[in-house]
């Protein structure tokens, strides 16, 4: 492998990485939705490094499907929700860590991220070398925005992290599985996202906020 | 040994740092404005501003001590003296044997200590305000000064300044990617030094807004114009530092006139450049909560942690 591709994976890499910090380190609702839609943009082209480091067109699909479905499609349903919610404040309030804590634990998430990939025994390969940690660090971060937060707004947020951080890590250890599962997968995303804002309205119809701790309580009625 | 050129071309590198400075000030308050719509002032206010400074008498306050009168030459030795050790238009500074970039911060730190002094000298309230804020943004960002540079200094080798943009100028188009999270930091870093929005800003004196102005305002005469332009080269060093460290091109190299004069205009355009793209950062953000600061510095931190977790991993 030439050392320029070597180069620009990993610059993308540290990119990707960057972009999901966004997801952390801000406070209003927009601002992660727009984060999402960024880092999702990079993922696309991250997966199109991929694609061409490996030479299978089929990852160029799956490429053009991220962009239009997770930079474009799921952030127009969730700005719509949004908006059609009408929430008196659309920023988090009183998540569990303060941000200034939830940043700082975040860099230590992708310091573990890091030391876990180096003792998983994967396959030495460029491509699991550079991408593995960032995946693993993507879903690491994406699980913390989904706990610390209390909105289930937010929380959607978290999960479509994570999911990021799954693609790329199924992309970067088998190369691209089959294109109809990446597919399939794509459409379970926007499925899982129409039945996520259903619940959305449904919550604050009946709460008249989307805190996910009146869910747990035990009503008679 | 250093020879005779080798300390002419040292002394001229501080020399130009010092005269660009004021110019660098003008060319983001005109910015600033235009970007506001308003016209402002010429870009070289600053120079006028000093030179009418430096004419005019001073008062000092009867219950100053001789802190309040020799700290703006403190800071401005101190300033000065850091300048000697930042490579400018050479990739190899002169003086880069007798320092390194922790002695710029720790000269940084003297000047600020002493400011911070002087505006609790006089006992007036706004001094003592600054002063506090200004300890606690300089306590903040200390560890996130460190650990910016403790990735430059393990990228390159070596925390000397001459070391660092030597192998800088000499590596591959695409730098090191733990560079980008480095670059980051030292950009809050910078913001935070030079009392930059959202960290303070410089326009205006309400009690609110104002840090550095704050410890700055009971100087007045020579002092005043000591203090400003010692402040305008602090900026002038910060800039060229991450200027030259991350985007070390055009550097020269060896002391041929030719080199000189492209390793000269590169430093300009870089440094105005991110004077312009500092002044529309400026324009585009409003001055933060002094509490919320901390979350911004956290950042710089945990971008220069994961630098490191990208360099050792």
């Amino acid at each position: 492998m030439e050392p320029l591709q070597l180069d620009i994976m990993e610059i993308s890499g540290a990119i990707l990485l960057i972009a999901t910090f966004g997801v952390i380190a801000r406070r209003g609702f927009m601002d992660w939705l727009n984060a999402y839609r960024l880092q999702s943009i990079v993922l696309a082209g991250v997966t199109a490094v991929i694609g061409y480091v490996t030479g299978i067109w089929e990852i160029y699909v799956a490429a053009v499907l991220t962009l239009l479905i997770k930079s474009i499609a799921i952030p127009k349903v969730l700005t719509y929700v949004t908006r059609q919610l009408e929430m008196e404040s659309k920023t988090e309030t009183n998540p569990y860590l303060s941000l200034r804590a939830s940043i700082i634990v975040s860099a230590l998430l992708v310091a573990l991220a890091y030391f876990f990939s180096q003792q998983l025994p994967f396959k030495s390969d460029p491509v699991v070398d550079i991408y593995l940690p960032v995946s693993m660090a993507q879903f690491f971060l994406g699980l913390l925005a989904l706990v610390n937060r209390r909105t289930a707004l937010s929380q959607v947020v978290g999960l479509l992290v994570i999911e990021n951080g799954l693609f790329l890590f199924t992309l970067a250890l088998t190369h691209g599985v089959s294109l109809i599962i990446e597919v399939g997968i794509f459409a379970d995303i926007l499925v899982g996202i129409v039945i996520s804002s259903i619940l959305l309205f449904r919550m604050s119809r009946t709460f008249d906020s989307l805190d996910v701790g009146n869910l747990e309580n035990l009503r008679d009625d | 040994m250093l020879s005779i050129s080798d300390i002419a071309l040292g002394t001229v590198q501080v020399l130009v740092l010092m005269a660009l400075s004021p110019l660098l000030t003008g060319i983001m308050r005109k910015t600033k404005a235009r970007t506001q719509k308003r016209v402002g002032a010429g870009i070289l206010q600053p120079y006028y501003d000093i030179e009418k400074l430096l004419r005019k008498d001073e008062v000092v306050s009867d219950q100053a001590s001789w802190i309040f009168r020799v700290s703006p030459w403190v800071n401005f030795v101190a300033i000065v003296t850091a300048a000697f050790f930042i490579p400018v238009f050479l990739a190899n500074s002169p003086f880069g044997l007798i320092g390194d970039l922790l002695l710029v911060v720790g000269l940084f730190s003297l000047a600020r200590f002493f400011t911070m002094l002087a505006g609790l000298d006089v006992s007036s309230t706004f001094g003592g305000l600054g002063s506090s804020r200004e300890m606690m943004i300089s306590a903040l960002l200390e560890p996130a000064v460190f650990l910016a540079i403790f990735v430059v200094a393990i990228t390159y080798g070596g925390t000397s300044l001459s070391t660092i943009v030597e192998s800088a100028s000499n590596s591959a188009v695409l730098p090191h990617p733990q560079l980008i999270f480095a670059a980051i930091a030292m950009f809050v870093v910078m913001l935070g030094e030079t009392g930059r929005l959202p960290f303070g800003n410089h326009e205006t004196h309400l009690e609110l807004t104002m840090v550095h102005e704050a410890m700055a305002l009971e100087y007045s005469g020579k002092s005043l114009a000591l203090m400003e332009w010692s402040q305008s080269i602090k900026q002038i060093l910060l800039f060229a530092l991450i200027a030259n460290i991350f985007v070390p091109w055009g550097m020269a190299s060896s002391a041929s006139p030719y080199s000189i004069g492209i390793g000269m205009a590169t430093f300009v355009i870089k440094v105005a450049a991110l004077a312009v793209g500092v002044a529309f950062l400026e324009s585009s953000v409003a001055k933060w909560r002094l509490f919320r600061l901390p979350d911004l510095v956290a950042i710089a931190i945990a971008s220069s942690m994961i630098g490191l977790a990208f360099y050792y991993l």
